[in-house]
């Protein structure tokens, strides 16, 4: 891939090359972690014991707006790749910071979510279904709290050390994590959620 | 790729808009279980290559063929999972 | 005080409490040895801080070594049990514990290090590189692998061995029938094993992938890169699988959830299934490994190159791809559609195909070849009658109808004995043998070793081909006793005296590894097994940095080439070399990661938040660590490559 002259920063030496490939490997081993999950959770589905089942729990408006602020936050750091690529070390890093913002918002509609869960009856010992549907979203959901931590610390980087092939390297890596994120969210949001509630 | 205009992140952000607004069909209509599951199937995996092409650059360098092999393997041993474990526990077969 | 009473072990013995009076002494020896030595500076720049993947792989092969001992005597202890009816050596808790640990230990930290050492020392010697793709996470497989095999090795003598078996099965497993901290145990100390495992499967695939010589195409790399390839990536397939799984048996245990209940919507065979679709790969993780050491000793000690090079990598290309297919074949029985049942019937009988191709062409390459009958060789020709017994009982394993009569009988036990021990066991050692030269630099002992490779067949068939017979009539696995009446008694005798030989023959190796450091010769070539590949084009001992000049490559025999055809391996000028710097990191996390483990079986909340912390602590060290190796001067190169024999 060509940008009119040089290849992109973040491939631009062999471990930086190295690094992304090794990456992506990594995401095919979450895709079979995911897998694993929504594996269980289809057999569990029905499987409420006294509990609630997913169209007596599920609301429509967080959901909307968890979907709706993960893709956005999503299209935000593509963007903050693309400033990257330019050598916009200002705009790399508002971008990244809007989209770490988005997932904190995202982060909090899903903890008010749990608590709206926990109160109804529907906590995470109360049968199969809610054991393996609070797991899934959980997961997910440790999933983004680990990559805000981890995209503080590279946008400190970034401030203290500027666009490097190392940075960008970390940069893009980390962009790689945060759209696999973004996909996991779509199965989550059309396999859990509308699934449960046709 | 240098052009100053993020064309591609645009147009694929609206993409994955109506994608999910396609998807929310299952909620608002009542339809048959087959129908829901096929617009959830097809809205999911479209932004899923969506996403995959467009904003995580997948095909750019030249270890692309060992990206999307890595990926189609892993859906493919993924869907494997999923539905031999509704043979063997859901479907009474 | 009542704190330190959840580590007393519940079901105590004679020989329990002898051994912790052994691991205590053990703890103190070393400790004094190292002081009175003063080798703590030595240990920890050479060893703890590491990430050269030859000296871990060393690591990786001496724990496996350990464990074998360890496993081995669970073996014959349980042996011994059933050696007569009714015998009163082990209670029934305890024949439980030893069945359990002797599996746990057996295939997560005998044969995994064993196979992943070898992955470690050969692939990058193979392909012409100078370390993997990333040898600081390769460091932190280590030592995830050491602390997770110490949690579970402690677990006897501090808090109560795990007794569900191997497979800890739900709901046995549960908190109902399992009471002492012994699954949890099972489930963290293999969690943190399998992270590093799923770890190492990046690193190699990158690695053979991304780090190749110039010239060496897919198409050409050794078989035991190609099978190391094909190993990790079924690993990075199902590795995650176990991971949820061991988090959700942890959660039920711990956190009170219902996946693996009885009630509650808990569907305790989902485990199993789980459990399986990461166990059944698994098996095949270790044996395509072992293929691919027989491929390169057959071929070296036939003088032939491998027969039907394309077939050998489609069959292990398809062999991955069907291994996640069959899982369904260990729970035949428990419920499921005869449509099911069929369909995992089939799939599991065709694997059977791949497999007999790659048989015949070692056959092929033997073939009109001129066979050198060394100790690798031995291993690597008793290996394919042995394990083709095996691979056909498992063909009658496959039919799900037959197997209501097989399952969970001795028939299964032998089985699956008969491939591992001939398929992985034999590779080990054959591969031990084979590398031990290249590793320290003298042979191992030929007559040693071959009293070691017969008394090991003919112990093993002793052992375990009884188990067949008993097994067809009736006498089931996982039982601790059996009375006079059965039947049984003779044939279970023949056995443990089976066991015993196989005892001796693993003495034999201590024996040879003592007598060779003492009197084997240091002055070998480089070469001592004029063979065919890569790795031998090294010196030895092989330096740091491993080729001095990058390598070119145009076969997949670039060492016959270069000593046969006048290939020019080593083509470039010297030059300084760029290598990575060692670091205690991985050590250091290995060590919190114990910390975290063993908090979380007991349920000590407080300290699992702060070793948690303190893992997450290292990570942003890592993160904001600038560290980018160092470089190894031009003069220091030439010094070394002129000691070591100058580039060839």
């Amino acid at each position: 891939m060509k940008a009119g002259h040089a290849q992109p920063l973040e491939y631009s030496t062999h471990q930086n090359d190295l690094n992304i490939f090794g990456f992506w490997v990594f995401l095919g081993a979450e895709i079979m972690l995911f897998a694993t999950l929504f594996t269980t959770y289809f057999v569990y589905e029905g499987r409420t014991g006294t509990g609630p089942s997913g169209a007596e729990m599920f609301e429509i408006t967080p959901v909307l707006i968890e979907t709706i602020v993960l893709l956005t936050s999503s299209f935000l750091i593509g963007l903050g790749v693309h400033a990257m690529r330019l050598g916009n070390k200002k705009a790399t890093m508002a971008f990244f910071a809007l989209t770490l913002a988005l997932g904190l918002v995202f982060l909090g509609v899903e903890i008010y979510e749990f608590a709206h869960y926990v109160h109804i009856g529907a906590g995470i010992q109360i049968s199969a279904f809610t054991a393996i549907l609070m797991t899934t979203l959980g997961t997910h959901g440790m999933h983004v709290t680990f990559g805000l931590f981890w995209g503080t610390a590279i946008l400190i980087q970034l401030k203290k050390r500027g666009l490097t092939p190392e940075t960008a390297n970390k940069s893009f890596i980390f962009s790689l994590y945060w759209h696999f994120l973004d996909v996991v969210w779509i199965f989550i949001f059309s396999f859990i959620y509308l699934k449960g509630m046709m | 790729m240098s052009e100053l205009f993020p064309r591609k992140q645009i147009i694929g952000f609206i993409f994955s808009l109506i994608l999910t607004a396609a998807a929310l069909v299952v909620y608002f209509m009542d339809l048959s279980f087959a129908a829901g599951m096929t617009v959830l199937l097809v809205t999911a995996f479209a932004q899923a290559l969506l996403q995959l092409i467009v904003f995580m650059h997948a095909g750019e360098t030249e270890d692309k063929w060992s990206i999307y092999g890595n990926v189609y393997f892993m859906v493919g041993i993924a869907i494997v999972t999923i539905l031999g474990t509704l043979l063997l526990f859901a479907w009474d077969m | 005080m009542e704190f330190f009473e959840r580590f007393a072990v519940p079901h105590p013995s004679p020989a329990i409490y002898a051994s912790m009076v052994a691991i205590g002494l053990t703890v103190i020896a070393i400790v004094a040895g190292l002081t009175y030595f003063k080798k703590w500076g030595y240990l920890w720049r050479e060893w703890l801080t590491t990430v050269d993947h030859k000296r871990l792989g060393i690591m990786y092969l001496l724990c496996a070594l350990i464990m074998l001992f360890r496993g081995g005597v669970d073996a014959i202890m349980l042996r011994a049990q059933l050696a007569v009816p009714d015998n009163k050596l082990l209670d029934s808790q305890h024949y439980n514990e030893v069945f359990s640990t002797h599996g746990v230990v057996m295939i997560m930290f005998m044969a995994m290090p064993f196979i992943i050492g070898f992955m470690n020392y050969i692939v990058p010697l193979q392909i012409g590189a100078r370390d993997v793709a990333f040898p600081r996470l390769n460091a932190i497989s280590f030592w995830l692998f050491f602390m997770g095999a110490m949690l579970f090795n402690i677990s006897f003598v501090v808090g109560g061995s795990p007794d569900a078996g191997w497979t800890s099965y739900f709901p046995l497993a549960s908190n109902d029938f399992s009471t002492s901290v012994g699954t949890n145990y099972y489930m963290l100390s293999l969690q943190i094993a399998g992270l590093g495992t799923l770890m190492t499967g990046i690193n190699m695939i990158t690695t053979i992938m991304k780090m190749r010589a110039p010239g060496m195409t897919l198409m050409k790399m050794p078989m035991f890169t190609w099978s190391t390839l094909v190993a990790n990536l079924i690993i990075i397939t199902v590795f995650p699988v176990l991971t949820v799984a061991l988090a959700m048996g942890t959660m039920d245990r711990l956190f009170g959830t219902n996946f693996f209940t009885t009630t509650n919507g808990g569907m305790d065979m989902m485990w199993a299934n789980l459990f399986w679709v990461w166990g059944h790969p698994e098996v095949y993780i270790l044996i395509l490994p072992a293929f691919g050491l027989y491929s390169e000793i057959i071929s070296t000690f036939s003088s032939r190159n491998l027969y039907g090079y394309k077939s050998m990598v489609a069959s292990m290309v398809i062999i991955s791809a069907l291994s996640c297919l069959v899982w369904a074949h260990h729970f035949f029985t428990m419920g499921q559609g005869a449509l099911a049942n069929s369909f995992f019937s089939i799939t599991t009988m065709a694997i059977a195909v791949p497999t007999g191709v790659k048989i015949f062409n070692w056959l092929f390459t033997m073939w009109k070849g001129k066979i050198r009958f060394t100790v690798p060789m031995l291993y690597s020709i008793g290996f394919i009658p042995l394990f083709t017994i095996g691979g056909v009982t498992g063909v009658m394993l496959a039919m799900s109808a037959a197997d209501y009569q097989y399952h969970n009988t001795m028939f299964l036990v032998a089985h699956f004995h008969n491939t591992i021990i001939p398929g992985v066991v034999f590779a080990m050692l054959a591969g031990l043998t084979y590398y031990w030269p290249k590793m320290f630099g003298f042979m191992l002992n030929e007559r040693i070793g071959k009293w070691t490779f017969w008394l090991l067949s003919i112990g093993f068939v002793l052992a375990f081909f009884p188990m067949y017979i008993t097994g067809l009539d009736g006498q089931a696995r996982r039982m601790y006793t059996y009375s006079e009446a059965t039947g049984y008694s003779t044939l279970n005798m023949v056995s443990f005296v089976g066991a015993g030989i196989m005892a001796v023959a693993f003495a034999l190796i201590v024996y040879n590894v003592y007598y060779s450091v003492r009197y084997a010769s240091r002055n070998i070539s480089s070469d001592p097994w004029d063979a065919r590949t890569l790795e031998w084009a090294t010196h030895t001992p092989v330096p740091e940095y491993n080729f001095a000049v990058v390598p070119q490559v145009k076969t997949s025999e670039p060492l016959w080439d270069a000593k046969k055809r006048k290939h020019v391996l080593f083509p470039g000028k010297l030059n300084k070399i760029h290598m990575p710097n060692n670091s205690g990191v991985p050590f250091i996390l290995g060590t919190i990661f114990f910390v975290w483990g063993f908090s979380f079986v007991f349920a000590i909340w407080p300290l699992v938040i702060i070793s948690t912390i303190g893992i997450f602590t290292c990570l942003a060290f890592r993160s904001f660590e600038k560290d980018h190796g160092r470089y190894i001067s031009l003069e220091e190169v030439t010094e070394t490559e002129e000691k070591l024999g100058g580039a060839k």
